[in-house]
C-alpha cells in the first residue's frame, strides 16, 4: 500500500513538472515571438535608410562608436607615423595586401577622396597586410620593397605603412581584405567596411567621419 | 503501476530532448569558434597502396568550399599567390613532383578587364613518387589564398596525409 502511494506520488510530481514546463515553454515561446516581430518592425523601419547607413545594424563591427585603437608604423618612406598624428582630422584607415584584387579596385577611390576631401580635414592611411619575415632581414627588406613598388604602381601618395606590430589585432584581427574603418575627428570609429563595398559607401562614411566628432568632448 | 511510471518519465526525456526546457540555457552560444574555418579542404586517398621502387601517382583530392575560390598554381599575375603543395621528401618515399591541373579564368565584378587563374569546387594535384618497400607516410600542406566575390583572405595551410603501402 504504502509502495503504491509513493508511486503515486512520484507519478504525480513528474506530471505536475511536466505541465509546469510545458507552460513555462509556452510562455518563452510567445516571449520570444512578441520579441521577433519587434526585431522585424525596426529592421523594416530602418530599410529605407540609404547605403551608408547600412552598417549601422546589427552587424556592425564592435569597434564602432569607440575610441580607434592608436598605432604607431614605418611607411614605405621610412617615416614613424602614428595615428595621435592626426588628431582633430577624420581619417581613413585601410588594411588591404598587395596580393588582394579587392583591395586594388578600392584604392585609387581612397586616393582620390583623399585629395578631394583633404581640404576639409581628411587623411587616409593604407595598412599593409602583406606577411613580413621579421626575422630574416634580407627577406624582410625584399618583402618592404614590393610593397613600397606596389603602393608606387598603384600611385598612392597617402602614407602606406608596414604593420611590423600587428596592429591588426586591436582592430579586431582584421581577417578579410580590405577592411576600412573611417575615424571622426575625436578618434572615435564612426563607420567600417569589411571586402569591397561600393565606392558611394565608401564616400558616404567619408563624409560621416568629417562631419561628426569635432564638437564633442 | 510501475509501467505508468516509466511511461511518464520516457515522455518527459522526449519533451526535453525536443524543446529547449525553462531551465536550459542556450546550447550553442557558447561554442561558437570564431576562427574561420579553412577554405579548401583535403578529400581523400588517405590509403594507397603502389608498386615498391616504381613511379607511381597519388591523385589528391581537394574541395574548396562553395563561393570561394582559391589562386591556381600558376596565377596569371605575379603578384597573386600561387596555391602550392608543400610535401616532406625523403630517400625512403622520394616526391619527383607534383602535376597541377590548370586553372578556370575568373573576372571580378568590380574589375571586368582582369582574368584571374582560379580553382572553385573540387580539384586534383597529381603527386609523382617513389617508394621503397614498406609503409610511409606521404606529409605535407597545402598553401593557398582564398578570396570571395568582395574580400580576400590571408594566405593559409591545409594539411595533408596520406598512408603509403609499397609493396
Amino acid at each position: 500500500m504504502k509502495r503504491n502511494i509513493l508511486v503515486i506520488t512520484v507519478v504525480l510530481a513528474t506530471l505536475g513538472i511536466m505541465i509546469w514546463a510545458g507552460v513555462a515553454n509556452y510562455r518563452r515561446q510567445q516571449h520570444e515571438q512578441s520579441n521577433l516581430k519587434r526585431l522585424q518592425a525596426m529592421i523594416e523601419a530602418t530599410e529605407p535608410q540609404s547605403a551608408a547607413n547600412q552598417d549601422d545594424g546589427i552587424d556592425e563591427n564592435p569597434l564602432q562608436g569607440k575610441m580607434a585603437p592608436n598605432f604607431t608604423l614605418t611607411d614605405t618612406n621610412g617615416r614613424k607615423v602614428s595615428l595621435a598624428d592626426y588628431k582633430g582630422k577624420a581619417v581613413v584607415v585601410d588594411f588591404w595586401a598587395t596580393w588582394c584584387p579587392p583591395c586594388k579596385v578600392e584604392i585609387p577611390w581612397l586616393e582620390q577622396f583623399n585629395k578631394q576631401y583633404s581640404a576639409q580635414g581628411l587623411q587616409v592611411l593604407g595598412i599593409s597586410e602583406d606577411d613580413l619575415n621579421l626575422d630574416n632581414k634580407t627577406e624582410l627588406a625584399k618583402e618592404k620593397k614590393q610593397i613600397a613598388d606596389t603602393a608606387t604602381q598603384l600611385k598612392i601618395t597617402y602614407p602606406v605603412l608596414y604593420d611590423d606590430a600587428n596592429v591588426s589585432a586591436p582592430y579586431g584581427g582584421v581577417d578579410g581584405l580590405p577592411t576600412t574603418f573611417f575615424i571622426n575627428r575625436n578618434g572615435k570609429i564612426v563607420a567600417s567596411t569589411v571586402g569591397l563595398a561600393p565606392r558611394e559607401q565608401i564616400e558616404a562614411d567619408i563624409k560621416k567621419a568629417l562631419s561628426s566628432g569635432g564638437g564633442e568632448s | 503501476m510501475r509501467r505508468l511510471c516509466c511511461v511518464a518519465l520516457l515522455v518527459m526525456t522526449a519533451t526535453a530532448g525536443a524543446q529547449k526546457l525553462p531551465w536550459q540555457g542556450r546550447m550553442n552560444g557558447a561554442s561558437l569558434d570564431t576562427k574561420r574555418p579553412q577554405d579548401v579542404q583535403y578529400l581523400f586517398p588517405e590509403q594507397v597502396s603502389v608498386a615498391a621502387g616504381r613511379d607511381a601517382v597519388i591523385e589528391m583530392h581537394f574541395r574548396v568550399n562553395h563561393g570561394m575560390h582559391i589562386n591556381s598554381h600558376t596565377p596569371k599575375e605575379k603578384w597573386l599567390i600561387p596555391t602550392k603543395l608543400l610535401v616532406t621528401t625523403s630517400p625512403e618515399l622520394k616526391v619527383e613532383r607534383m602535376e597541377f591541373p590548370a586553372g578556370e579564368d575568373y573576372t571580378l565584378a568590380a574589375m571586368p578587364k582582369a582574368k584571374l587563374s582560379v580553382y572553385t569546387g573540387d580539384f586534383v594535384v597529381r603527386a609523382h613518387i617513389v617508394a621503397r618497400p614498406g609503409q610511409h607516410i606521404l606529409q605535407g600542406t597545402l598553401r593557398y589564398q582564398a578570396c570571395d566575390t568582395n574580400s580576400c583572405y590571408p594566405p593559409r595551410e591545409a594539411p595533408i596525409a596520406v598512408d603509403v603501402i609499397a609493396k
